[in-house]
Protein backbone atom coordinates (compact mmCIF):
# COMPACT_ATOMS: atom_id res chain seq x y z
CA UNK A 1 0.00 0.00 0.00
CA UNK A 2 1.27 3.62 -0.11
CA UNK A 3 0.95 5.39 2.84
CA UNK A 4 1.13 9.65 3.59
CA UNK A 5 3.16 8.89 7.28
CA UNK A 6 6.43 7.55 6.73
CA UNK A 7 6.59 5.39 9.49
CA UNK A 8 3.69 3.81 7.90
CA UNK A 9 5.47 3.47 5.01
CA UNK A 10 8.95 2.47 6.47
CA UNK A 11 7.10 -0.69 7.97
CA UNK A 12 5.36 -1.55 4.62
CA UNK A 13 8.68 -1.89 3.01
CA UNK A 14 10.29 -3.75 5.68
CA UNK A 15 7.06 -6.28 5.50
CA UNK A 16 7.92 -6.40 1.60
CA UNK A 17 11.08 -7.60 2.36
CA UNK A 18 9.90 -10.20 5.29
CA UNK A 19 7.78 -11.59 2.23
CA UNK A 20 10.21 -11.58 -0.01
CA UNK A 21 12.13 -13.94 2.14
CA UNK A 22 9.12 -16.00 3.38
CA UNK A 23 8.83 -16.81 -0.77
CA UNK A 24 12.25 -17.83 -1.31
CA UNK A 25 12.07 -20.24 2.17
CA UNK A 26 9.02 -21.24 0.94
CA UNK A 27 10.44 -22.07 -2.41
CA UNK A 28 13.46 -24.18 -1.08
CA UNK A 29 11.27 -26.13 0.97
CA UNK A 30 8.95 -26.77 -2.07
CA UNK A 31 11.59 -28.09 -4.18
CA UNK A 32 13.13 -30.22 -1.43
CA UNK A 33 10.15 -31.62 0.15
CA UNK A 34 11.94 -34.46 2.62
CA UNK A 35 14.88 -34.10 1.37
CA UNK A 36 17.65 -32.56 2.67
CA UNK A 37 18.66 -29.39 -0.10
CA UNK A 38 22.47 -29.17 -1.41
CA UNK A 39 23.59 -26.38 0.85
CA UNK A 40 26.34 -25.56 -1.94
CA UNK A 41 23.09 -24.63 -4.23
CA UNK A 42 23.64 -20.94 -4.88
CA UNK A 43 19.98 -20.51 -4.85
CA UNK A 44 19.44 -22.75 -1.27
CA UNK A 45 22.69 -20.56 0.25
CA UNK A 46 21.88 -16.91 -0.52
CA UNK A 47 18.06 -18.41 1.21
CA UNK A 48 19.70 -19.44 4.52
CA UNK A 49 22.39 -16.73 4.59
CA UNK A 50 19.09 -13.91 4.35
CA UNK A 51 17.23 -16.24 6.75
CA UNK A 52 20.30 -16.58 9.18
CA UNK A 53 21.24 -12.59 9.00
CA UNK A 54 17.79 -11.20 8.51
CA UNK A 55 15.23 -13.12 10.82
CA UNK A 56 17.31 -12.87 14.03
CA UNK A 57 18.07 -8.99 13.73
CA UNK A 58 15.68 -7.46 11.68
CA UNK A 59 12.45 -9.37 12.85
CA UNK A 60 13.63 -8.62 16.23
CA UNK A 61 14.48 -5.01 15.79
CA UNK A 62 10.98 -4.70 13.88
CA UNK A 63 8.68 -5.94 16.99
CA UNK A 64 11.04 -4.25 19.68
CA UNK A 65 10.18 -0.81 17.88
CA UNK A 66 6.20 -1.86 17.04
CA UNK A 67 6.34 -2.97 21.09
CA UNK A 68 7.79 0.07 22.02
CA UNK A 69 7.41 3.00 19.89
CA UNK A 70 4.18 1.89 18.56
CA UNK A 71 1.37 0.19 20.53
CA UNK A 72 2.14 2.15 23.44
CA UNK A 73 1.17 5.07 21.39
CA UNK A 74 -2.09 3.43 20.45
CA UNK A 75 -2.66 2.52 24.43
CA UNK A 76 -2.20 6.06 24.91
CA UNK A 77 -4.88 6.92 22.59
CA UNK A 78 -7.46 4.59 24.18
CA UNK A 79 -6.42 1.46 21.64
CA UNK A 80 -4.80 -1.28 23.28
CA UNK A 81 -6.26 -4.25 22.08
CA UNK A 82 -4.89 -4.47 18.43
CA UNK A 83 -1.19 -4.06 20.41
CA UNK A 84 -2.41 -6.58 22.67
CA UNK A 85 -3.12 -9.03 20.01
CA UNK A 86 -0.19 -8.10 18.02
CA UNK A 87 2.51 -8.64 21.11
CA UNK A 88 1.20 -12.66 21.80
CA UNK A 89 1.60 -12.88 18.03
CA UNK A 90 5.70 -11.29 18.38
CA UNK A 91 5.99 -14.11 21.05
CA UNK A 92 5.12 -17.01 19.26
CA UNK A 93 6.80 -15.51 15.98
CA UNK A 94 10.04 -14.46 17.53
CA UNK A 95 11.55 -17.56 18.79
CA UNK A 96 10.71 -19.37 16.20
CA UNK A 97 12.35 -17.23 13.91
CA UNK A 98 15.16 -17.02 16.07
CA UNK A 99 14.97 -20.82 16.27
CA UNK A 100 14.99 -20.84 12.24
CA UNK A 101 17.96 -17.99 12.02
CA UNK A 102 19.90 -20.74 14.11
CA UNK A 103 19.48 -23.69 12.06
CA UNK A 104 20.19 -22.26 8.84
CA UNK A 105 23.52 -20.77 10.15
CA UNK A 106 24.48 -24.21 11.20
CA UNK A 107 23.08 -25.39 7.96
CA UNK A 108 25.29 -23.14 6.24
CA UNK A 109 28.47 -24.14 8.13
CA UNK A 110 28.03 -27.83 8.17
CA UNK A 111 25.15 -28.42 5.68
CA UNK A 112 21.89 -30.56 6.57
CA UNK A 113 21.23 -33.88 8.50
CA UNK A 114 17.74 -35.61 7.21
CA UNK A 115 16.53 -34.86 10.91
CA UNK A 116 18.10 -31.39 11.13
CA UNK A 117 16.46 -30.43 7.78
CA UNK A 118 13.01 -31.83 8.84
CA UNK A 119 13.21 -29.80 12.29
CA UNK A 120 14.06 -26.59 9.68
CA UNK A 121 11.33 -27.36 7.48
CA UNK A 122 8.51 -28.00 10.38
CA UNK A 123 9.85 -24.50 11.94
CA UNK A 124 10.41 -22.49 8.84
CA UNK A 125 6.22 -23.51 7.57
CA UNK A 126 5.10 -22.52 11.01
CA UNK A 127 7.62 -19.09 10.92
CA UNK A 128 5.56 -18.86 7.35
CA UNK A 129 2.27 -19.44 7.96
CA UNK A 130 2.40 -17.02 11.26
CA UNK A 131 4.66 -14.23 9.60
CA UNK A 132 2.01 -13.79 6.82
CA UNK A 133 -1.07 -13.84 8.51
CA UNK A 134 0.76 -10.99 11.14
CA UNK A 135 1.81 -8.82 7.96
CA UNK A 136 -1.75 -9.47 7.06
CA UNK A 137 -3.23 -7.92 9.76
CA UNK A 138 -0.74 -5.11 10.61
CA UNK A 139 -1.29 -4.04 6.94
CA UNK A 140 -4.86 -4.00 7.29
CA UNK A 141 -5.74 -2.15 10.57
CA UNK A 142 -2.22 -1.49 12.29
CA UNK A 143 -0.51 0.72 9.37
CA UNK A 144 -3.52 2.57 8.86
CA UNK A 145 -4.61 3.70 12.20
CA UNK A 146 -0.92 5.30 12.21
CA UNK A 147 -2.25 7.02 9.48
CA UNK A 148 -4.97 8.56 11.27
CA UNK A 149 -3.29 8.63 14.48
CA UNK A 150 0.02 10.41 13.85
CA UNK A 151 1.02 14.07 13.60
CA UNK A 152 3.52 14.99 10.74
CA UNK A 153 5.57 15.94 13.26
CA UNK A 154 5.53 12.49 15.35
CA UNK A 155 6.07 10.95 12.26
CA UNK A 156 9.06 12.17 11.80
CA UNK A 157 10.31 11.23 14.78
CA UNK A 158 9.36 7.63 14.64
CA UNK A 159 10.58 7.22 11.28
CA UNK A 160 13.84 8.41 12.22
CA UNK A 161 14.02 6.17 15.21
CA UNK A 162 13.08 3.11 13.49
CA UNK A 163 15.53 3.78 10.41
CA UNK A 164 18.43 4.48 13.21
CA UNK A 165 17.56 1.18 15.09
CA UNK A 166 17.47 -0.74 11.75
CA UNK A 167 21.26 0.58 11.70
CA UNK B 1 -7.39 -7.83 12.46
CA UNK B 2 -10.34 -5.78 14.35
CA UNK B 3 -8.35 -2.62 14.53
CA UNK B 4 -8.73 -2.73 17.96
CA UNK B 5 -10.61 -6.33 19.78
CA UNK B 6 -14.00 -3.72 20.10
CA UNK B 7 -14.28 -3.58 16.57
CA UNK B 8 -14.12 -7.76 16.66
CA UNK B 9 -17.27 -9.12 17.11
CA UNK B 10 -17.95 -12.43 19.40
CA UNK B 11 -17.12 -14.64 16.61
CA UNK B 12 -20.63 -16.16 16.85
CA UNK B 13 -22.00 -12.95 15.41
CA UNK B 14 -20.30 -13.51 11.67
CA UNK B 15 -19.72 -16.76 11.90
CA UNK B 16 -23.73 -18.11 12.55
CA UNK B 17 -24.05 -15.94 8.47
CA UNK B 18 -21.81 -17.52 7.46
CA UNK B 19 -22.44 -21.09 8.78
CA UNK B 20 -25.96 -20.92 7.77
CA UNK B 21 -24.71 -19.30 3.98
CA UNK B 22 -22.85 -22.43 3.26
CA UNK B 23 -26.43 -24.72 4.61
CA UNK B 24 -28.51 -22.44 2.24
CA UNK B 25 -26.11 -23.11 -0.57
CA UNK B 26 -26.60 -26.95 0.13
CA UNK B 27 -30.13 -26.22 -0.18
CA UNK B 28 -29.64 -24.15 -3.36
CA UNK B 29 -28.35 -27.03 -5.41
CA UNK B 30 -30.71 -29.55 -4.14
CA UNK B 31 -34.05 -27.50 -4.75
CA UNK B 32 -32.07 -27.14 -8.48
CA UNK B 33 -31.59 -30.53 -8.92
CA UNK B 34 -35.82 -30.43 -7.96
CA UNK B 35 -36.72 -27.98 -10.10
CA UNK B 36 -34.53 -29.03 -12.97
CA UNK B 37 -37.06 -29.14 -15.54
CA UNK B 38 -38.33 -25.71 -15.00
CA UNK B 39 -34.72 -23.93 -15.06
CA UNK B 40 -34.51 -23.48 -19.10
CA UNK B 41 -37.24 -21.35 -19.80
CA UNK B 42 -37.37 -20.09 -16.31
CA UNK B 43 -38.29 -16.03 -16.77
CA UNK B 44 -40.67 -15.09 -13.74
CA UNK B 45 -43.26 -16.53 -11.24
CA UNK B 46 -43.86 -18.48 -8.19
CA UNK B 47 -42.59 -22.29 -7.96
CA UNK B 48 -39.43 -24.38 -7.07
CA UNK B 49 -36.92 -22.10 -9.64
CA UNK B 50 -38.06 -18.91 -8.04
CA UNK B 51 -37.31 -20.64 -4.38
CA UNK B 52 -33.91 -21.80 -5.91
CA UNK B 53 -33.19 -18.01 -7.04
CA UNK B 54 -34.01 -16.64 -2.96
CA UNK B 55 -32.40 -19.51 -1.85
CA UNK B 56 -29.10 -17.81 -2.99
CA UNK B 57 -29.86 -14.76 -3.28
CA UNK B 58 -30.97 -14.04 0.22
CA UNK B 59 -29.65 -17.74 2.01
CA UNK B 60 -26.01 -17.46 0.92
CA UNK B 61 -25.59 -13.79 -0.73
CA UNK B 62 -27.63 -11.77 1.78
CA UNK B 63 -26.50 -13.45 4.54
CA UNK B 64 -22.63 -13.96 3.62
CA UNK B 65 -22.95 -9.67 3.24
CA UNK B 66 -25.00 -9.84 7.02
CA UNK B 67 -21.85 -11.21 8.48
CA UNK B 68 -18.71 -9.73 6.60
CA UNK B 69 -20.47 -6.60 6.74
CA UNK B 70 -20.87 -6.82 10.49
CA UNK B 71 -17.48 -7.95 10.56
CA UNK B 72 -15.31 -6.27 8.07
CA UNK B 73 -16.99 -2.60 7.48
CA UNK B 74 -15.73 -1.59 11.22
CA UNK B 75 -12.56 -2.40 10.46
CA UNK B 76 -13.03 -0.68 6.84
CA UNK B 77 -14.56 1.92 8.52
CA UNK B 78 -12.35 2.24 12.10
CA UNK B 79 -15.63 2.55 13.76
CA UNK B 80 -17.57 -0.18 15.81
CA UNK B 81 -21.07 -1.09 15.54
CA UNK B 82 -23.54 0.90 18.03
CA UNK B 83 -24.79 -2.22 19.40
CA UNK B 84 -24.24 -5.94 18.54
CA UNK B 85 -27.67 -7.17 20.10
CA UNK B 86 -29.07 -5.98 16.67
CA UNK B 87 -27.01 -8.07 14.91
CA UNK B 88 -28.18 -10.81 16.29
CA UNK B 89 -31.98 -9.94 16.17
CA UNK B 90 -31.69 -9.62 12.27
CA UNK B 91 -30.04 -12.80 12.35
CA UNK B 92 -33.23 -14.27 14.12
CA UNK B 93 -35.14 -12.02 11.94
CA UNK B 94 -33.51 -12.69 8.10
CA UNK B 95 -32.57 -16.90 8.75
CA UNK B 96 -36.54 -18.00 9.05
CA UNK B 97 -37.77 -15.71 6.97
CA UNK B 98 -35.47 -16.30 4.30
CA UNK B 99 -36.32 -20.39 5.20
CA UNK B 100 -40.36 -19.28 5.28
CA UNK B 101 -40.36 -17.33 2.22
CA UNK B 102 -38.98 -19.81 -0.05
CA UNK B 103 -40.97 -22.82 1.65
CA UNK B 104 -43.77 -20.28 0.35
CA UNK B 105 -42.14 -19.77 -2.92
CA UNK B 106 -41.68 -23.68 -4.08
CA UNK B 107 -45.11 -24.66 -2.42
CA UNK B 108 -47.47 -21.63 -3.72
CA UNK B 109 -48.19 -20.56 -0.20
CA UNK B 110 -49.34 -17.27 0.10
CA UNK B 111 -49.85 -16.84 4.08
CA UNK B 112 -45.97 -18.51 4.31
CA UNK B 113 -44.43 -16.89 1.93
CA UNK B 114 -46.00 -13.65 3.32
CA UNK B 115 -44.88 -14.50 6.79
CA UNK B 116 -41.22 -15.30 5.47
CA UNK B 117 -41.28 -11.87 3.31
CA UNK B 118 -42.31 -9.75 6.61
CA UNK B 119 -39.57 -11.35 8.60
CA UNK B 120 -36.82 -11.23 5.82
CA UNK B 121 -37.53 -7.52 5.12
CA UNK B 122 -37.47 -6.76 9.19
CA UNK B 123 -33.94 -8.29 9.76
CA UNK B 124 -32.37 -7.10 6.27
CA UNK B 125 -34.04 -3.24 7.65
CA UNK B 126 -32.39 -4.01 11.38
CA UNK B 127 -28.79 -4.80 9.49
CA UNK B 128 -29.39 -1.89 7.00
CA UNK B 129 -29.82 1.03 10.03
CA UNK B 130 -27.28 -0.64 11.77
CA UNK B 131 -24.72 -0.47 8.66
CA UNK B 132 -25.87 2.78 7.55
CA UNK B 133 -25.31 3.91 11.33
CA UNK B 134 -21.88 2.80 10.74
CA UNK B 135 -20.86 4.27 7.46
CA UNK B 136 -23.04 7.53 8.92
CA UNK B 137 -19.69 7.95 11.27
CA UNK B 138 -17.06 6.43 9.05
CA UNK B 139 -13.60 8.19 8.95
CA UNK B 140 -12.59 9.94 5.81
CA UNK B 141 -9.56 7.01 5.56
CA UNK B 142 -11.37 4.76 3.03
CA UNK B 143 -14.08 7.03 0.97
CA UNK B 144 -14.63 4.82 -1.80
CA UNK B 145 -15.53 1.60 0.16
CA UNK B 146 -17.73 3.57 2.32
CA UNK B 147 -19.54 5.09 -0.84
CA UNK B 148 -19.82 1.82 -2.25
CA UNK B 149 -21.88 1.00 1.19
CA UNK B 150 -24.24 4.00 0.54
CA UNK B 151 -25.16 2.35 -2.95
CA UNK B 152 -25.57 -0.78 -1.77
CA UNK B 153 -27.80 0.38 1.02
CA UNK B 154 -29.90 2.47 -0.96
CA UNK B 155 -30.12 -0.35 -3.47
CA UNK B 156 -31.10 -2.56 -0.68
CA UNK B 157 -34.13 0.17 0.30
CA UNK B 158 -35.34 0.00 -3.16
CA UNK B 159 -35.58 -3.98 -4.10
CA UNK B 160 -36.83 -4.63 -0.95
CA UNK B 161 -39.76 -1.67 -1.62
CA UNK B 162 -39.95 -3.28 -4.87
CA UNK B 163 -40.27 -7.18 -3.36
CA UNK B 164 -43.03 -6.03 -1.56
CA UNK B 165 -45.14 -4.67 -3.85
CA UNK B 166 -44.68 -7.70 -6.05
CA UNK B 167 -45.59 -9.74 -3.37
CA UNK B 168 -48.52 -7.72 -2.49
CA UNK B 169 -49.55 -8.51 -6.83
CA UNK B 170 -49.19 -11.80 -6.62
CA UNK B 171 -52.70 -12.20 -4.50
CA UNK B 172 -54.16 -9.19 -5.64
CA UNK B 173 -52.62 -8.43 -9.33
CA UNK B 174 -52.71 -4.83 -9.30
CA UNK B 175 -49.61 -3.87 -10.96
CA UNK B 176 -50.16 -3.76 -14.53
CA UNK B 177 -46.63 -4.34 -15.75
CA UNK B 178 -45.35 -6.88 -13.28
CA UNK B 179 -42.52 -8.00 -15.06
CA UNK B 180 -40.47 -4.35 -15.31
CA UNK B 181 -40.48 -4.27 -11.30
CA UNK B 182 -39.13 -7.70 -11.22
CA UNK B 183 -36.32 -6.54 -13.37
CA UNK B 184 -35.78 -3.53 -11.62
CA UNK B 185 -35.77 -5.78 -8.19
CA UNK B 186 -33.08 -8.29 -9.91
CA UNK B 187 -30.71 -5.34 -10.81
CA UNK B 188 -31.08 -3.90 -7.79
CA UNK B 189 -30.65 -7.31 -5.49
CA UNK B 190 -27.57 -8.52 -7.78
CA UNK B 191 -26.23 -5.80 -9.40
CA UNK B 192 -26.90 -2.83 -6.62
CA UNK B 193 -27.03 -4.66 -2.91
CA UNK B 194 -24.88 -7.77 -3.45
CA UNK B 195 -22.86 -6.32 -6.21
CA UNK B 196 -21.90 -2.89 -4.69
CA UNK B 197 -20.77 -4.31 -1.57
CA UNK B 198 -18.45 -7.17 -3.55
CA UNK B 199 -16.80 -4.00 -5.52
CA UNK B 200 -16.57 -2.11 -2.29
CA UNK B 201 -15.09 -4.84 0.46
CA UNK B 202 -13.13 -5.74 -2.66
CA UNK B 203 -11.06 -2.42 -2.31
CA UNK B 204 -10.07 -4.16 1.06
CA UNK B 205 -10.22 -7.41 0.81
CA UNK B 206 -8.01 -8.44 -2.41
CA UNK B 207 -5.23 -5.96 -1.42
CA UNK B 208 -5.21 -7.49 1.86
CA UNK B 209 -5.16 -11.38 0.92
CA UNK B 210 -2.39 -10.40 -1.89
CA UNK B 211 -0.47 -8.40 0.05
CA UNK B 212 -0.50 -5.54 -2.44
CA UNK B 213 -0.91 -1.71 -2.90
CA UNK B 214 -3.93 -0.23 -2.01
CA UNK B 215 -6.04 0.85 -5.51
CA UNK B 216 -4.99 4.00 -7.10
CA UNK B 217 -7.50 6.05 -6.50
CA UNK B 218 -7.96 8.18 -9.35
CA UNK B 219 -9.42 4.57 -11.38
CA UNK B 220 -11.15 3.70 -8.03
CA UNK B 221 -13.23 6.60 -8.05
CA UNK B 222 -13.94 5.78 -11.75
CA UNK B 223 -15.21 2.19 -10.77
CA UNK B 224 -17.53 3.65 -8.34
CA UNK B 225 -18.83 6.34 -10.36
CA UNK B 226 -19.32 4.13 -13.23
CA UNK B 227 -20.98 1.35 -11.77
CA UNK B 228 -23.20 3.47 -9.93
CA UNK B 229 -24.26 5.57 -12.98
CA UNK B 230 -24.56 1.65 -14.67
CA UNK B 231 -27.17 0.70 -11.90
CA UNK B 232 -29.20 3.95 -11.78
CA UNK B 233 -29.46 3.96 -15.83
CA UNK B 234 -29.88 0.15 -16.17
CA UNK B 235 -32.76 -0.04 -13.15
CA UNK B 236 -34.45 3.17 -14.34
CA UNK B 237 -34.50 1.43 -17.62
CA UNK B 238 -36.15 -1.65 -16.32
CA UNK B 239 -38.65 0.74 -14.53
CA UNK B 240 -39.33 2.65 -17.14
CA UNK B 241 -39.43 0.35 -19.95
CA UNK B 242 -37.77 2.19 -22.32
CA UNK B 243 -35.52 -0.44 -23.79
CA UNK B 244 -32.55 2.11 -24.99
CA UNK B 245 -32.20 3.60 -21.30
CA UNK B 246 -31.99 -0.40 -20.38
CA UNK B 247 -29.80 -0.95 -23.06
CA UNK B 248 -27.38 2.22 -22.46
CA UNK B 249 -26.98 0.85 -18.47
CA UNK B 250 -26.45 -2.53 -19.60
CA UNK B 251 -23.24 -1.00 -22.56
CA UNK B 252 -22.07 1.15 -19.23
CA UNK B 253 -22.39 -2.05 -16.89
CA UNK B 254 -20.44 -3.24 -19.10
CA UNK B 255 -17.55 -0.55 -19.20
CA UNK B 256 -17.95 -0.18 -14.86
CA UNK B 257 -17.47 -3.90 -14.58
CA UNK B 258 -14.18 -3.50 -17.01
CA UNK B 259 -13.13 -0.89 -14.72
CA UNK B 260 -13.27 -3.05 -11.73
CA UNK B 261 -11.48 -5.99 -13.24
CA UNK B 262 -8.86 -3.10 -14.36
CA UNK B 263 -8.30 -2.37 -10.66
CA UNK B 264 -8.46 -6.00 -9.79
CA UNK B 265 -6.09 -6.85 -12.11
CA UNK B 266 -3.89 -3.44 -10.45
CA UNK B 267 -3.81 -5.48 -7.20
CA UNK B 268 -2.69 -8.83 -8.81
CA UNK B 269 -0.20 -7.19 -10.73
CA UNK B 270 1.49 -4.87 -7.34
CA UNK B 271 1.20 -7.53 -4.46
CA UNK B 272 3.84 -8.64 -2.47
CA UNK B 273 2.72 -12.08 -2.37
CA UNK B 274 2.97 -14.32 -5.15
CA UNK B 275 1.41 -17.42 -4.24
CA UNK B 276 -2.42 -16.76 -3.76
CA UNK B 277 -3.65 -20.23 -3.60
CA UNK B 278 -7.23 -22.23 -3.92
CA UNK B 279 -9.12 -19.51 -3.36
CA UNK B 280 -7.87 -17.14 -5.86
CA UNK B 281 -7.95 -19.56 -8.75
CA UNK B 282 -12.40 -19.48 -8.05
CA UNK B 283 -11.79 -15.53 -7.61
CA UNK B 284 -10.58 -14.85 -10.95
CA UNK B 285 -12.86 -18.03 -12.30
CA UNK B 286 -15.34 -15.40 -10.79
CA UNK B 287 -14.50 -12.30 -12.23
CA UNK B 288 -14.89 -14.45 -15.45
CA UNK B 289 -18.17 -14.77 -14.93
CA UNK B 290 -19.05 -11.77 -13.89
CA UNK B 291 -17.68 -10.23 -16.94
CA UNK B 292 -19.63 -13.29 -19.18
CA UNK B 293 -22.99 -12.20 -17.65
CA UNK B 294 -23.15 -8.68 -18.18
CA UNK B 295 -22.01 -9.97 -21.93
CA UNK B 296 -25.10 -12.17 -21.82
CA UNK B 297 -27.07 -9.81 -20.54
CA UNK B 298 -26.54 -7.23 -23.21
CA UNK B 299 -26.82 -10.01 -25.80
CA UNK B 300 -30.29 -10.94 -24.33
CA UNK B 301 -31.02 -7.78 -24.49
CA UNK B 302 -30.66 -6.65 -28.14
CA UNK B 303 -31.04 -10.15 -29.96
CA UNK B 304 -32.64 -14.20 -29.07
CA UNK B 305 -29.40 -15.28 -29.91
CA UNK B 306 -28.81 -17.57 -26.97
CA UNK B 307 -31.77 -19.69 -26.15
CA UNK B 308 -33.15 -19.40 -22.94
CA UNK B 309 -30.91 -16.31 -22.23
CA UNK B 310 -32.68 -14.87 -19.29
CA UNK B 311 -32.27 -17.80 -17.36
CA UNK B 312 -28.64 -18.47 -18.61
CA UNK B 313 -27.89 -14.68 -17.75
CA UNK B 314 -29.76 -15.13 -13.93
CA UNK B 315 -27.52 -18.52 -13.72
CA UNK B 316 -24.56 -17.35 -14.65
CA UNK B 317 -24.63 -14.08 -12.40
CA UNK B 318 -25.66 -16.02 -9.48
CA UNK B 319 -23.90 -18.98 -9.70
CA UNK B 320 -21.02 -18.10 -11.83
CA UNK B 321 -19.99 -14.93 -10.26
CA UNK B 322 -21.02 -14.55 -6.83
CA UNK B 323 -21.36 -17.88 -5.49
CA UNK B 324 -17.69 -18.87 -6.70
CA UNK B 325 -16.42 -15.31 -5.40
CA UNK B 326 -18.43 -15.86 -2.13
CA UNK B 327 -16.71 -19.30 -1.81
CA UNK B 328 -13.50 -17.48 -2.91
CA UNK B 329 -13.46 -15.46 0.13
CA UNK B 330 -15.13 -17.62 3.02
CA UNK B 331 -12.45 -19.71 2.86
CA UNK B 332 -9.83 -17.15 3.14
CA UNK B 333 -11.68 -14.89 5.55
CA UNK B 334 -13.34 -17.49 8.29
CA UNK B 335 -10.23 -19.50 9.73
CA UNK B 336 -8.34 -15.66 9.36
CA UNK B 337 -11.40 -14.44 11.54
CA UNK B 338 -10.97 -17.56 13.72
CA UNK B 339 -7.18 -16.95 14.40
CA UNK B 340 -7.95 -14.31 15.92
CA UNK B 341 -10.46 -16.38 18.36
CA UNK B 342 -8.70 -18.34 21.09
CA UNK B 343 -5.00 -20.09 21.37
CA UNK B 344 -3.75 -22.67 19.93
CA UNK B 345 -0.91 -25.39 21.34
CA UNK B 346 0.82 -23.34 24.85
CA UNK B 347 -1.32 -20.16 24.11
CA UNK B 348 0.10 -19.33 20.81
CA UNK B 349 -2.35 -17.35 18.57
CA UNK B 350 -3.74 -20.19 16.34
CA UNK B 351 -2.59 -21.42 13.00
CA UNK B 352 -4.67 -21.06 9.94
CA UNK B 353 -3.84 -24.80 8.78
CA UNK B 354 -4.89 -25.84 12.52
CA UNK B 355 -8.06 -24.19 11.25
CA UNK B 356 -8.44 -25.20 7.53
CA UNK B 357 -9.32 -28.53 5.49
CA UNK B 358 -7.58 -28.72 2.15
CA UNK B 359 -9.58 -31.44 0.83
CA UNK B 360 -12.68 -30.16 1.10
CA UNK B 361 -11.70 -26.86 -0.18
CA UNK B 362 -10.46 -29.14 -3.78
CA UNK B 363 -13.45 -30.93 -3.64
CA UNK B 364 -15.50 -27.28 -3.72
CA UNK B 365 -12.83 -25.84 -5.90
CA UNK B 366 -13.40 -28.48 -8.50
CA UNK B 367 -17.07 -29.32 -8.25
CA UNK B 368 -18.68 -26.30 -7.81
CA UNK B 369 -17.03 -24.51 -11.41
CA UNK B 370 -18.08 -27.63 -13.21
CA UNK B 371 -21.90 -27.28 -12.14
CA UNK B 372 -22.07 -23.78 -13.15
CA UNK B 373 -20.52 -25.45 -17.32
CA UNK B 374 -22.58 -28.35 -16.65
CA UNK B 375 -25.86 -26.03 -15.83
CA UNK B 376 -25.09 -23.45 -18.08
CA UNK B 377 -24.65 -25.71 -20.91
CA UNK B 378 -28.05 -27.48 -19.84
CA UNK B 379 -29.90 -24.33 -19.73
CA UNK B 380 -28.28 -23.41 -23.06
CA UNK B 381 -29.47 -26.76 -24.64
CA UNK B 382 -32.11 -27.29 -22.78
CA UNK B 383 -31.54 -30.52 -21.38
CA UNK B 384 -32.78 -30.61 -17.51
CA UNK B 385 -30.79 -34.22 -17.20
CA UNK B 386 -27.38 -32.05 -17.48
CA UNK B 387 -28.96 -29.28 -15.28
CA UNK B 388 -29.67 -32.14 -12.66
CA UNK B 389 -25.95 -33.54 -13.14
CA UNK B 390 -24.86 -29.74 -12.89
CA UNK B 391 -26.80 -29.69 -9.57
CA UNK B 392 -25.47 -33.29 -7.95
CA UNK B 393 -21.78 -31.58 -8.56
CA UNK B 394 -22.87 -28.60 -7.28
CA UNK B 395 -24.84 -30.40 -4.02
CA UNK B 396 -21.27 -32.62 -3.12
CA UNK B 397 -19.19 -29.11 -3.58
CA UNK B 398 -21.28 -27.84 -1.02
CA UNK B 399 -21.76 -30.10 0.85
CA UNK B 400 -17.92 -30.41 1.23
CA UNK B 401 -17.76 -26.32 1.50
CA UNK B 402 -19.99 -27.48 4.98
CA UNK B 403 -17.56 -29.91 6.17
CA UNK B 404 -14.60 -26.90 5.81
CA UNK B 405 -16.95 -24.68 7.74
CA UNK B 406 -17.55 -27.15 10.33
CA UNK B 407 -14.27 -27.76 10.95
CA UNK B 408 -13.52 -24.29 11.84
CA UNK B 409 -16.68 -23.83 13.97
CA UNK B 410 -15.48 -27.54 16.01
CA UNK B 411 -12.04 -25.93 16.37
CA UNK B 412 -13.26 -22.76 17.31
CA UNK B 413 -15.44 -24.03 19.78
CA UNK B 414 -12.73 -26.12 20.96
CA UNK B 415 -10.09 -23.20 21.77
CA UNK B 416 -13.00 -20.79 23.51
Amino acid sequence: MEFSRRISQLLHEDHAETISLIEMLEDMIAKARKNAPDINDAAVRKTLEKSAAMIEHELNHHFSFEEDELFTRLEEAGDASIGEHLREEHAAILPLGENVATLAAQALNQGFSQESWTEFRNLAGELIERMLSHIQKEEMSLLPMLEDLLEPEMDMELAEAFEQSQQ
Amino acid sequence: MGGAKDRLLPASVPFRFFVSATVFQVLFWAMLFYAADEVPGFADGLGPVLAAVHLTTLGVLAMTAMGATYQLLPVATRQPLARVWPTRLSYWLFMPGTLLLTWGMAAYSLHTLYTGAAMTVLGLSVFGILTADNLRRASSSLPVVALHGWVAMASLLGLMALAVLLIADFAHGFIDDPDRLALGHVILAVFGFMGMLVFGFSHVLIPMFALSRSMPANLAWSELALTTLALLVTVLGALSGYFWLLMAGAVLGLVAVASYLWLMRHALKTRMRKRLGLAFVLVRISWAMLALSVVVGLVVLSSDFIPNGIALFGFLALAGWMLTFLGAILQRIMPFLATMHGSGKGGKPLLLSDLTLERPLQIHAILHPLAVVLCSVGIVADLPQLIMLGAVAGLVGALSFVVFVGYIVFRVKQKL
